[in-house]
C-alpha cells in the first residue's frame, strides 16, 4: 500500500510515517502544503492519501481542500483526512463526491496504533470511517420535535452510530454485545423509520446514514 | 485687550489731524474771502468740499480704526485746501494750488480703488492708483508751463506756447481716460466676483465714484467749449458732487453692508443663551459679521497647528490680504483664530471686537473639541488593546494547536508502543496503555481550550462556518441562516470583527440556553451596506437586559470599541432578541 502524506508539523509528520510504515505502508511522498500535497499525490497516484486540514500558507483548510482536488481528480485514491477539531461541514464535503474510500479522524486517534491501522485499512479497502466524536456531534445534535431521529430508541441510535463510523455488523455486535442478528433487526428498523432504501452494499449503507445525519 | 493700545493711538492722531486741518480750512476760508477775481460764496465752497472729506474721514476713522478710508478721506480734505490755493491772494500759495488743481480727482480714484478696506489689492489696482496721481500731478505741468495761469509775472510758465499747452491738455485726457477705462474694468470684475451682499453696496458706490471723476472732467472741457456762460453753476454741481464722494465711502465703510456694531452686541447677547438652542459658534459668527465664508478655528497646542471643529487640521492663509486672519486669545494664550474675506468685513477691528467676545465661548467648545478627539483617542487605543489580546490570542492556539498537540501525540505514539512490547511485563504494559489513554484524554482537553481561545471553525472557514459549528452544538435546535454575502468565499471580514462576531453568537446562545428556558434558537448574520448585521433570537421568556451579566457587557464593550452597536430587545415572556451591528467596509 503506497500513502501520501500531507502534514507540515515535523514530529507528527514522524509519527505517521513511523506507524504507517510499522504497519507495512509504504510512504511515497510527504508534502508540508496544500498546492505541494495536490502535486505529489496526483504523481505518485499512491492508494491513500493522509492528510492534516490546516497546513501553509494560509494555516486555514488547505489540507482539505487538496484532498477534495485530488479526490475529485481521482476517485480512486482513498483519503484519510486528520484534524484536531472535527465539524459536521467537513464530513458532509468529503462525503459529497463519493463515500468509498474515506476516512475523517481526529489527530490523536493515531495514538492508538492498533486500532488507527485497522481504520486505515479499511478506508483503503472502499470503507468510510467517521470519527466516534463527529458522529457522537451528529447523533447529540438537537433536533426539532417533528424529527424522525426521535422515532429512534436509544440501542438504535448507538446501531446507527457505529454503522456512521463504518463498523461492520460483527463488529457492532461485538462492541454491543448483542448477536449479529439482533444488529440486522435492529439496523432494518433504523432503515424503515427513517425511510431509507434497504441495501446490501455496506458503505453505500453508511452513506445513507450520515447523509441523512449530515443534512 | 491686545489692540487697546494701537487704536487709542490711531485715534488720537486722527483727531489731532482733523484740528490741524481744520484749522488750516478756516485760513483758507479767510484767505479766499480776502482773495481776487470770483464771487466769494463760490470759492468758499471749495473749503466746504474739504471740510466734507475731513468730517467723513475722522467719523469713518474713528469708527473703524483700522479700516484705512478714513484716513484716506482726511488725505482727500486736505488734497482739496491745497487744490482750492489757486483762488487766493498770497503768490506762492497760488503756485501750489496750481500745480495740485487736479490731485482731489486722483483721491478720488484711490478711494475707488481701496475700497471697503482703504488698502490697495493687487498690482494692476496699485498701478492705476498710481497712475492716476501721474496724470493729476506730473501730466498737469504743461497746462500752467507753456500757458500763462494769470499769475503776476507768470513764475510757472516757462515758455507761452499754446501748442504745447494743447497738447499736454491732450495727452493728459487721453491718460485720464485710460485710468478711469482701468478703473472700472476692476470695479466691475471685483463687482463680478463679489456676493450679493457686496454688490448691494460696491455696485452704487463704484458707480457714483466714476461718474462724479468723469463728469467733473468733462463738464471742465464742455465748460471750457461750449457752456461758456455757465461757469458758476457748472462749478456749484461739479463741487456738489465731489462732496457727496466722502459722504458716499464713509457711509459705505461704516454700513459696510458688512457688519454694525449692534450686530457684535447681538452676538454678545447670544453667547449668553442657553446652549441647547443655539446654533454653531462659526455659524452665528459669520452671520454676525456677514461673511459666509469666514472661518472660525481652534488652535490646539500640541499638535501646533488649528483644526476644525470636528477635530481635523486646518491650514490658514498668511498674509493674504483678500483673507486676513484674526487670533483669539485668552489670558495671553492663543486658543484660536477667525479668517475673513477682507472685501466682505472691511473693518478688522469689528472681526477683533468679534474674536474677544467669543474667546470665552471658543475655550468652551475647545474643551469640548478636545473631549470629543480624547474620547476617540480612547476608543482607538481600547481597539489597539483588543486587537493586540486577539493576536496573542492567535498566537497562543496556533502554538497550541500546531505544537503541544503533535508532542502530545507522538507522545502517546510512544506509550503505546511501551503498550503493544510483548517482551515487558503485563503490568508495565498495562500502565503504559494508562498513559497512553492519559494523554489522550489531555490532547482532547487541550482541544477544548483552543476551542475557546480561537474556535478552529473560525480560523479555517470564518465567522458563518464556526457559528454553524456553534449551532451544532446547542443542545436546543438552532437554526442558522447566513446570507450569501456573509458566506460566499471571497466575503472575507477583518479579523477583528469575525472574532467579535464570534463571541456575540457564543454568548448569545449560552444566555440563551442558560436562561432563556427557551425551545428553539435562530441565528442570522446579514451584510446590510458596510455593516455585520448579527440577530440571536429566541423563543423563550424574554426579560433579558443588555447590561446584565459580565458576559454581555464584554461583548457590548468589543463591539463598542469597533465602533458598532449592541441593541437588546427582550419583552418579558415576548423572547429575546440580540442585534450586533459592528461597522465593516466591503
Amino acid at each position: 500500500m503506497r500513502v501520501v502524506i500531507g502534514e507540515d508539523e515535523a514530529l507528527m509528520r514522524g509519527g505517521l510515517t513511523l506507524v504507517l510504515e510499522q504497519a507495512g505502508f509504504e510512504i511515497v511522498g510527504a508534502a508540508e502544503d496544500g498546492d505541494d500535497l495536490v502535486r505529489k499525490a496526483l504523481a505518485h497516484a499512491p492508494d491513500l492519501l493522509v492528510t492534516d486540514i490546516r497546513m501553509p500558507p494560509s494555516h486555514t483548510d488547505e489540507g482539505l481542500r487538496a484532498a477534495l482536488e485530488v479526490r475529485a481528480a481521482r476517485p480512486d485514491i482513498a483519503v484519510l483526512v486528520l484534524s484536531q477539531h472535527l465539524q459536521r461541514r467537513y464530513a458532509s464535503e468529503l462525503l459529497e463526491q463519493r463515500s468509498a474510500g474515506i476516512g475523517y479522524l481526529l489527530k490523536q486517534r493515531v495514538a492508538n496504533v492498533e486500532a488507527f491501522v485497522a481504520d486505515v485499512r479499511r478506508i483503503c479497502a472502499g470503507g468510510t470511517v467517521l470519527d466516534p466524536e463527529v458522529v457522537s456531534t451528529l447523533l447529540r445534535r438537537a433536533r426539532r420535535d417533528d424529527d424522525p431521529l426521535h422515532r429512534l430508541t436509544p440501542r438504535q441510535l448507538e446501531v446507527l452510530g457505529l454503522m456512521a463510523e463504518g463498523r461492520s455488523n460483527a463488529a457492532i455486535a461485538e462492541r454491543l454485545t448483542i448477536s449479529e442478528k439482533a444488529v440486522v433487526k435492529h439496523a432494518s428498523h433504523i432503515y424503515d423509520e427513517l425511510e431509507l432504501p434497504v441495501s446490501g452494499d455496506d458503505h453505500r449503507r453508511v452513506l445513507a446514514v450520515v447523509r441523512y445525519l449530515a443534512v | 485687550m491686545r489692540l487697546g493700545t494701537p487704536r487709542s493711538t490711531n485715534a488720537r492722531s486722527l483727531a489731532q489731524a482733523g484740528a490741524a486741518i481744520a484749522l488750516l480750512a478756516g485760513v483758507e476760508v479767510v484767505l479766499l474771502v480776502d482773495g481776487p477775481g470770483e464771487p466769494t460764496w463760490i470759492v468758499v465752497l471749495f473749503p466746504a468740499v474739504a471740510c466734507a472729506y475731513l468730517a467723513a474721514g475722522v467719523l469713518a476713522g474713528l469708527r473703524r480704526p483700522h479700516n484705512r478710508t478714513g484716513g484716506l478721506l482726511v488725505a482727500g480734505a486736505l488734497a482739496w485746501l491745497v487744490a482750492s490755493l489757486g483762488n487766493v491772494e498770497p503768490p506762492a500759495l497760488v503756485v501750489v494750488g496750481v500745480v495740485c488743481a487736479t490731485l482731489p480727482l486722483a483721491v478720488v480714484v484711490h478711494l475707488l480703488h481701496g475700497f471697503p478696506s482703504g488698502r490697495l489689492r493687487g498690482r494692476f489696482s496699485r498701478a492705476t492708483v498710481a497712475a492716476a496721481y501721474f496724470v493729476t500731478l506730473v501730466l498737469q505741468a504743461p497746462l500752467y508751463l507753456f500757458a500763462p495761469s494769470g499769475l503776476p509775472g507768470e513764475p510757472l510758465m516757462v515758455a507761452d506756447s499754446p501748442g504745447l499747452a494743447e497738447a499736454g491738455h491732450w495727452v493728459q485726457d487721453v491718460a485720464g481716460t485710460l485710468v478711469m477705462v482701468a478703473t472700472s474694468v476692476l470695479l466691475h470684475r471685483r463687482l463680478r466676483a463679489a456676493s450679493p451682499a457686496q454688490r448691494r453696496v460696491l455696485g452704487p458706490l463704484a458707480a457714483y465714484g466714476i461718474v462724479a471723476v468723469v463728469f467733473v472732467v468733462l463738464a471742465a472741457q464742455l465748460a471750457d467749449r461750449v457752456l461758456t456762460g455757465y461757469q458758476e453753476e457748472r462749478v456749484v454741481v461739479q463741487l456738489a458732487l465731489m462732496a457727496g464722494v466722502p459722504l458716499a465711502f464713509a457711509a459705505g465703510v461704516l454700513r459696510g453692508g458688512f457688519a454694525r456694531m449692534r450686530d457684535v452686541e447681538e452676538l454678545g447677547a447670544w453667547l449668553g443663551a442657553d446652549e441647547g438652542g443655539r446654533p454653531t459658534l462659526s455659524a452665528a459668527l459669520a452671520e454676525t459679521l456677514g461673511d459666509r465664508s469666514l472661518e472660525l478655528v481652534l488652535w490646539v497646542p500640541e499638535a501646533g497647528g488649528y483644526v476644525d471643529f470636528a477635530g481635523a487640521p486646518v491650514t490658514l492663509p498668511s498674509g493674504d490680504v483678500e483673507r486676513p486672519v484674526v487670533e483669539i486669545r485668552r489670558d495671553g494664550r492663543r486658543i484660536g483664530a477667525i479668517a475673513y474675506d477682507a472685501t466682505l468685513i472691511a473693518d478688522r477691528s469689528l472681526v477683533e471686537a468679534a474674536a474677544r467676545m467669543t474667546a470665552v465661548a471658543l475655550d468652551h467648545e475647545r474643551l469640548t473639541v478636545e473631549l470629543i478627539a480624547s474620547r476617540d483617542q480612547v476608543r482607538r487605543s481600547a481597539a489597539r488593546v483588543v486587537e493586540a489580546a486577539d493576536d496573542e490570542r492567535r498566537r497562543i492556539a496556533r502554538d497550541l494547536h500546531d505544537g503541544l498537540q503533535a508532542r502530545l501525540v507522538v507522545l502517546a505514539i510512544g506509550a503505546n508502543g511501551l503498550a503493544t512490547d510483548r517482551e515487558l511485563p503485563d503490568a508495565a504494559r498495562a500502565r503504559a496503555t494508562g498513559l497512553r489513554t492519559g494523554i489522550e484524554a489531555v490532547v482532547d482537553e487541550l482541544r477544548t481550550l483552543v476551542q475557546g481561545v480561537m474556535p478552529a471553525a473560525l480560523i479555517e472557514r470564518g465567522l458563518s462556518a464556526a457559528t454553524e459549528d456553534l449551532a451544532d452544538r446547542m443542545p436546543l435546535p438552532t437554526e442558522v441562516d447566513v446570507d450569501r454575502a456573509v458566506s460566499h468565499a471571497g466575503a472575507k471580514l477583518p479579523p477583528a470583527i469575525e472574532l467579535a462576531g464570534y463571541f456575540v453568537v457564543a454568548e448569545a446562545l449560552a444566555n440563551a440556553v442558560k436562561h432563556a428556558q427557551a425551545h428553539e434558537l435562530r441565528i442570522h448574520l446579514a451584510r446590510p451596506d458596510g455593516h455585520l448585521r448579527i440577530e440571536v433570537s429566541d423563543d423563550g421568556v424574554g426579560g433579558a437586559a443588555a447590561g446584565a451579566g459580565t458576559g454581555m457587557r464584554g461583548m457590548a464593550d468589543r463591539i463598542d470599541v469597533l465602533g458598532g452597536r449592541l441593541t437588546v430587545t427582550s419583552p418579558p415572556g415576548g423572547g429575546t432578541r440580540i442585534v450586533a451591528e459592528l461597522p465593516c467596509a466591503s
